[in-house]
């Protein structure tokens, strides 16, 4: 009787071991190489099943998780695509610190650049994508009147990401110290360690005021948008997509991006806050 | 001064249910463990709540299930002695025993010091519990109890903490102790001896409820009951019926001759010095084989069993080492049976 | 190296452990102290609770309470003025719920150590139950509160994910230690975090320390060595 019950358990182990296994991908065509941003023709799917990584920054979750996974999902069936998102610092240094990620879309080109510049990113592939927008927001049934990003001040709570690791934060510090009052602010100001968590004490009413995304804002109906940073006292906060060079699953990851680039995907981006670069 | 106790509780396993009162002399509650002996002291000292019955001290209720009367512990004016003592240990001996009196600092500290005296703990004062011997323990136990005068001592086996090296010794100086106390004692235990030696009265408990009750001494003389002859310690106990008016013992296959057999005989039982080793048949004389010689410190303990070949119940009887030694044919005996209790 | 977060995180853990020294002794005390069986079960699991939800689940349930949209919030907001969350107030909330519990379960685990029979004892010897509570059982469960006690400090110190929700994260007002140490691995900067993670890891050495301490301590009345 424990024979079989050994017998069988090892019959099981191998089952689960050999699905688990992925089956090599096909060895990239030279020519695949060169152009990275619209290819004439349908690449050749991979047979099998594949999964890949997306690690993306925050603010992409909704409108990639709910609307354009399943449609990739729709066009590619043999395609998984599984997704994390944090903040853009957090995701480099995983990446760096090798995680098995495929395809990366930071919030800003600083994270890209970083991971570039080490050699982690596949030469050629960084597209820049998107655009989006900083904002100032106040939770939805406040009466506190502010109506710019000077008024901020007004405001008891401020809430914005940590300029140390946040894309949003950084921006919202380069937009108050171009104003001339950012020692002000970070002396009321509440650090987020992701852009969720700044919108969700807004949204809570916790915090009094705060500095996200047109993205965030536009996701969340406890909140409402008075104002967008003042022309020039930003930079252009560009959403740039790469594949990781260590990827193994190179075709898959690339038949991905090509799909971000598409009208159909830019659209959903834009329905979402996003404008297309 | 008397006592009066009719409770009855549920308990695991069995149902405690006891009746009896005490007449002003001490009283012995003896017991297995777990017959229920320490719940019944613990019910008169009033931490654990029979389901119904009632409990009397010197005329004053104590409880009554049907009039609702329940004093509390601190109330009753008991003393309670437990197994392990309960002595504070964050106290020491003199703080100790002056727990339980209501004076002045002054007159605790006089009275305390009185006390300790008596009860031989002179300059144990400002030792703590895990300091003290094993008797010292004790004593200063009995003295914190007696030390506010109680209606009555409750002492729940005062000696199991100790070695029997010293039982011996303490159990004459306890008793001189316990002289200093003026009120009734009730002492449960599982100990033969120490009922023996503590107290007049004797009441016997088992599976909760109270199988015996009267004088120590009547009781271990002559017992009337299957229960009192088993609980004193008989270990030669046989059922009977009564045949031709001979008495025959049906679990050693022997039949008994005596002068009156009265109506209630359902049980013959023989103390192990009752027995003696002869050379010939007679009255109340029975062949029997030797099983086995247990040596004792000072006698042997024989075993033997009937020789009429049915399967029978052994029999145990004491005898001094020379006497035995000085025996020529051992394995084939003719055992005398000189005295035997009739048992209800 | 910038001291505030530590001295924050300090003063928040001396507070709560205040408070919860307290409210854990009274808690362990009545729930001792319980006859029915089943109602002990079923408190005894709702004090325990904080001790196994994740600690943003706590900070969750304590907006829930004191969130400027919620019921009690308003209020306090509309009619004192008081806004608790994102103050330096809801540190100190997030900190006794996430330590009571451990102060709670010491104080209980401590009370029920003491002899039932030593308890019984001062009952027939005429001792109220305030004299038996203040003379017998506090005396001998002390050890282990006190062990309790600097556990709880301990969690206090070290409070995290409910802290970050109901007290955010603002420099001088709530930033603890965690939140401090966190904020700079998360920037990258693990140099910058070396100063902070050597003070928590002395405080936590000298915590369990002081556990050793007291436990030891506590077995002093039944040990004739201790004593001379």
């Amino acid at each position: 009787m424990k024979k079989i019950i050994f017998i069988l358990t090892l019959c099981l182990l191998m089952v689960l071991v050999g699905c688990n296994t992925e089956t090599p991908p096909a060895a990239p065509e030279p020519d695949e190489q060169a152009e990275p941003e619209t290819p004439e023709e349908p690449e050749e799917e991979p047979a099998a099943e594949v999964t890949i990584l997306l690690a993306a920054a925050a603010s992409l979750k909704n409108c990639i998780d709910k609307e354009l996974i399943p449609m990739f999902a729709e066009k590619h069936p043999n395609i998984t695509v599984d997704a994390t998102y944090d903040s853009s610092g957090k995701l480099q240094a995983q990446i760096e610190e090798g995680a098995d990620v495929d395809v990366f879309m930071s919030a800003a080109m600083k994270q890209m650049n970083a991971l570039n510049d080490k050699g982690l990113i596949k030469k050629g592939t960084i597209v820049e994508l998107l655009e989006n927008k900083i904002v100032l927001i106040l939770p939805i049934d406040s009466l506190t009147e502010i109506a710019s990003f000077e008024d901020i001040l007004k405001a008891e709570t401020i809430a914005v990401g940590d300029p140390e690791s946040v894309p949003a934060g950084q921006y919202a510090k380069e937009s108050f110290e171009n104003l001339g009052i950012w020692e002000d602010v970070s002396a009321k100001a509440s650090l987020g360690t992701n852009v969720t968590e700044v919108l969700s004490w807004v949204a809570a009413g916790s915090a009094d005021a705060g500095v996200v995304y047109a993205t965030d804002a536009a996701s969340n109906e406890n909140v409402k948008v008075v104002a967008e940073a003042p022309e020039g006292s930003v930079s252009k906060v560009i959403y740039p997509i790469g594949i990781i060079d260590a990827t193994t699953k190179l075709e898959a990851a690339q038949i991905f991006t090509e799909f971000l680039q598409s009208e159909e995907a830019l659209s959903i981006f834009e329905k979402y806050g996003f404008t297309a670069n | 001064m008397s006592l009066e106790v009719s409770i009855k509780k549920k308990f695991k396993g069995f149902s405690l249910d006891v009746n009896f009162r005490t007449n002003g002399e001490y009283l012995g509650i003896l017991g297995a463990s777990g017959s229920g002996k320490s719940l019944t002291l613990k019910c008169i000292a009033g931490v654990e709540t029979p389901d119904e019955g009632r409990i009397v001290l010197n005329n004053k209720v104590l409880y009554d299930s049907k009039k609702n009367v329940n004093i509390i512990p601190q109330n009753r004016n008991i003393g309670y002695m437990f197994q392990n003592y309960a002595l504070f240990p964050n106290m020491t001996a003199e703080e100790n025993i002056g727990v339980g009196l209501k004076l002045s600092k002054r007159e605790k500290k006089i009275k305390t010091n009185e006390l300790m005296k008596l009860f031989r703990l002179e300059g144990m004062s400002y030792k703590y519990p895990a300091q003290l011997s094993g008797g010292q323990q004790q004593r200063v136990a009995l003295a914190r109890i007696i030390a506010y005068e109680p209606d009555v001592l409750l002492l729940d086996e005062p000696f199991s903490a100790l070695d029997s090296q010293l039982k011996s010794e303490l159990h004459t100086d306890f008793l001189d102790l316990l002289k200093l106390y003026n009120g009734e004692v009730l002492i449960v235990t599982h100990s033969k001896d120490e009922v023996y030696r503590f107290s007049e009265n004797l009441a016997l408990i088992e599976k909760g409820t109270i199988t015996g009750f009267g004088k120590t001494k009547e009781i271990f003389e002559k017992p009337r009951t299957l229960s009192e002859a088993k609980m004193t310690g008989c270990k030669n106990i046989s059922k009977c019926i009564i045949t031709d008016n001979k008495i025959y013992c049906s679990d050693w296959g022997i039949a008994l001759e005596t002068k009156n057999i009265p109506e209630n005989c359902n049980y013959i039982g023989i103390p192990s010095n009752n027995f003696e080793i002869v050379n010939e048949e007679g009255i109340n004389t029975f062949e029997c084989k030797l099983v086995n010689v247990i040596e004792e410190i000072n006698e042997y303990t024989i075993v033997i069993e009937n020789n009429n070949g049915s399967k029978t119940k052994p029999i145990y009887f004491n005898i001094n080492k020379e006497v035995w030694d000085n025996t020529k044919i051992k394995d084939k005996l003719h055992i005398k049976i000189n005295d035997f209790y009739i048992l209800r | 190296m910038d001291w505030s977060p530590m001295l924050i995180s300090l003063k928040t853990a001396s507070v709560s452990i205040i408070i919860t020294f307290f409210i854990g002794i009274l808690a362990a005390k009545s729930v001792v102290g319980m006859k029915s069986d089943k109602v002990r079960i079923v408190i005894d699991g709702l004090l325990t609770l904080p001790l196994v939800l994740p600690p943003t689940v706590l900070g969750f349930f304590i907006l829930l309470i004191l969130g400027v949209k919620r019921p009690l919030g308003k209020f306090l907001l509309d009619f004192f003025s008081v806004k608790i969350v994102f103050s330096w107030t809801a540190t100190v909330i997030a900190a006794v719920v996430v330590s009571f519990p451990l102060m709670y379960r010491s104080a209980r685990g401590a009370f029920e150590q003491v002899d039932k029979n030593l308890i019984m004892a001062g009952r027939t010897l005429g001792m109220s139950e305030r004299k038996i509570f203040w003379r017998v059982t506090m005396p001998l469960a002390l050890p282990g509160i006190a062990s309790g006690g600097v556990l709880a400090f301990a969690r206090a110190l070290g409070e995290f994910g409910a802290t970050a929700m109901v007290a955010g994260n603002i420099a001088n007002k709530t930033r603890t230690l965690p939140l401090a140490i966190y904020a700079e691995v998360a920037a990258g900067n693990m140099e910058g975090s070396y100063g902070y993670v050597a003070v928590v890891v002395i405080i936590s050495f000298v915590v369990l320390s002081l556990m050793n301490y007291f436990t030891i301590k506590g077995s002093k009345y039944n040990n004739k060595d201790e004593l001379k």
